[in-house]
């Protein structure tokens, strides 16, 4: 793998490594910490047609090698974001994907007609698989006939504009579902999102999260993800984005190995915010 | 406060010195930035070499001095014993000064600091910043801890006008929590009118706001909780505050970590 410009859909890319949906909130929070400008995209977190307030009680636990979270897609909401979070990003110098929620159809119709209209936006990911909602997230990831729908109306309504699905590794076979979203439209499939968790709290001697169940990132998930991309690489001809625990430029080696056309830095920049330059470093020509 | 940004730096451990049983005094060479940190920023340490534990852990700030920025660590868990470890001339990563919001004094005005454990860090600063740069008013700082062994005011004793201790095995000063403590001190008049300035256990802060501490100009807080980014992206380290709709979430480490008390839900806030 080399920094050049590569297509995904019709959006091009400066290089193969970007910063995946979560860890870094709008991205614009990390500008002073990471070059925006010298990554190949910046993964905004999930952005919803309203805005939400997330999880109540505790949304972090760190455990051996990971972290869950259950931040539940805390957001502005689209319009804020769009006026307000989206010019930041694009004058920080990033390249912006922005993630979208996969909530009730009505909204997510409402959602995708609000970004259609965004001039400058070139390209979305899809949160199909968000372990930390109640309605539409990871559900909509796990049933092919949802699945189905919800690229077919992202193609549809945002026409020329790059479509990444996002997929959720907490299903028994991942790779016919990335099938299932290439057939459906997809330009490209970013896996993994987190895997489902929990933790007890030995204290009350109940559950850690208000919401029980929490995602799993971090190195202790790079295995699931790796065998993922692997996977999906076999069956898909668009590009696969591999997420998941990558902690170091040999991490980032194993899934451009693997079949990734790209790699998503989340987890990793909270301790080693240095890793996605030093891994587009590791690319240089 | 100022708009000034952040920055990974590379320091250099110039001391670390036990003050009591399970706290230490530790001592980084200075970044240029740090010059205007402010009263209730901090610092995230990369604790360890490899990816355990996986977190950076935040510090809070409580000195800065012309070469070196100077935390006070309690030994609590994996993390923190890990630093403790960490030697003289040791290279430790550090990203800074964090945090949105800091302790501000308006000119000529009386403060009343009340610390429990470690929360003394952000307080110390403060006086000292303030004794430095502004004409404060009588600095009166109350401090509780389980024992008297537990009790750091020696390092802070000429940064107040005076200084109150509570213990609650009542090994020094007063014997009770320090909350106890502060009614007893306002019952008996002997603290002046100001601002409050608290930073230390949830029960702490929670039992303060029902006591008298209301008579004050007003109560500002300056909270702990678990990080992940310390930039205020994830949302991880999210506080409730009381709202019109209900309740808002704001987070500890970009927009706090100084709060107004009274804006807390502190029914909804460290279950």
């Amino acid at each position: 793998m080399k920094n050049k410009n590569f297509y995904i859909g019709n959006t091009i890319f400066k290089n193969p490594v970007f910063l995946a949906s979560g860890p870094a909130g709008y991205g614009i929070e990390y500008r002073d910490l990471i070059n925006l400008e010298k990554l190949g995209a910046v993964v905004t977190k999930t952005i919803s047609l309203m805005p939400k307030e997330g999880n109540s009680g505790t949304r972090l636990q760190e455990t051996e090698a990971g972290l869950l979270n259950s931040v539940g897609l805390e957001n502005v909401g689209a319009r804020c974001f769009f006026e307000e979070k989206f010019p930041e990003l694009l004058n920080a110098g990033a390249k912006p994907v922005v993630s979208l929620a996969c909530e009730g159809k009505e909204e997510y119709i409402s959602l995708l007609e609000i970004t259609s209209k965004q001039k400058k936006v070139e390209a979305v990911e899809l949160n199909l698989s968000c372990p930390n909602v109640e309605e539409g997230g990871m559900a909509v990831g796990t049933d092919p006939e949802l699945l189905r729908w919800y690229i077919t109306k992202a193609k549809l309504i945002l026409g020329n504009i790059t479509v990444l699905a996002k997929l959720t590794p907490n299903v028994e076979n991942i790779s016919s579902l990335a099938v299932v979203s290439e057939r459906a439209g997809a330009d490209g499939i970013t896996a993994i999102n987190t895997l489902l968790g929990m933790d007890i709290n030995l204290k009350s001697g109940g559950p850690v999260f208000d919401r029980v169940v929490a995602g799993l990132s971090g190195p202790a998930i790079m295995p699931v993800a790796l065998r993922a991309v692997w996977e999906i690489a076999q069956v898909v001809r668009i590009p696969v984005i591999g997420v998941g625990g990558i902690s170091s430029v040999e991490d980032s080696a194993k899934f451009f190995a693997a079949g990734a056309a790209a790699v998503q830095i989340g987890t990793a920049i909270f301790y080693d915010p240095g890793l996605p330059e030093r891994i587009v470093d590791s690319l240089e020509v | 406060m100022t708009d000034l940004t952040m920055g990974s730096y590379e320091t250099e451990l110039l001391l670390s010195e036990k003050v009591s049983p399970s706290s230490f005094l530790l001592t980084l060479s200075k970044p240029d930035r740090f010059i205007d940190a402010m009263p209730g920023q901090f610092v995230s340490i990369k604790i360890g070499e490899g990816i355990s534990p996986l977190l950076r852990r935040p510090y809070s700030i409580m000195d800065i001095t012309k070469d070196s920025i100077v935390l006070l660590v309690r030994v609590v868990g994996k993390g923190s014993a890990l630093l403790a470890s960490r030697k003289k001339g040791d290279l430790i990563e550090i990203i800074g000064p964090l945090g949105g919001s800091c302790f501000e004094l308006k000119d000529d005005l009386n403060a009343v600091f009340i610390a429990g454990g470690t929360g003394l860090a952000p307080l110390v600063f403060a006086a000292r910043k303030w004794t430095k740069e502004k004409k404060p008013g009588e600095l009166h700082l109350l401090y509780g801890a389980a024992s008297s062994n537990e009790i750091l005011a020696d390092l802070c004793m000429r940064d107040f006008t005076e200084v109150h201790i509570a213990t609650i095995d009542g090994s020094k000063g007063f014997n009770g929590n320090v909350v106890e403590m502060f009614q007893d001190l306002s019952e008996r008049g002997v603290l002046p009118e100001g601002q409050l300035f608290s930073c230390g256990p949830v029960g702490m802060v929670k039992a303060l706001l029902d006591s008298n501490a209301a008579s004050f100009i007003d109560h500002h807080t300056s909270l702990e909780a678990v990080m992940a980014c310390g930039v205020g992206a994830c949302r991880g380290c999210v506080v409730p505050l009381k709202s019109k709709n209900g309740i808002e979430y704001r987070s500890v480490c970009g927009d706090g970590t100084v709060f107004r008390a009274e804006d807390i839900d502190w029914k909804r806030w460290g279950k």
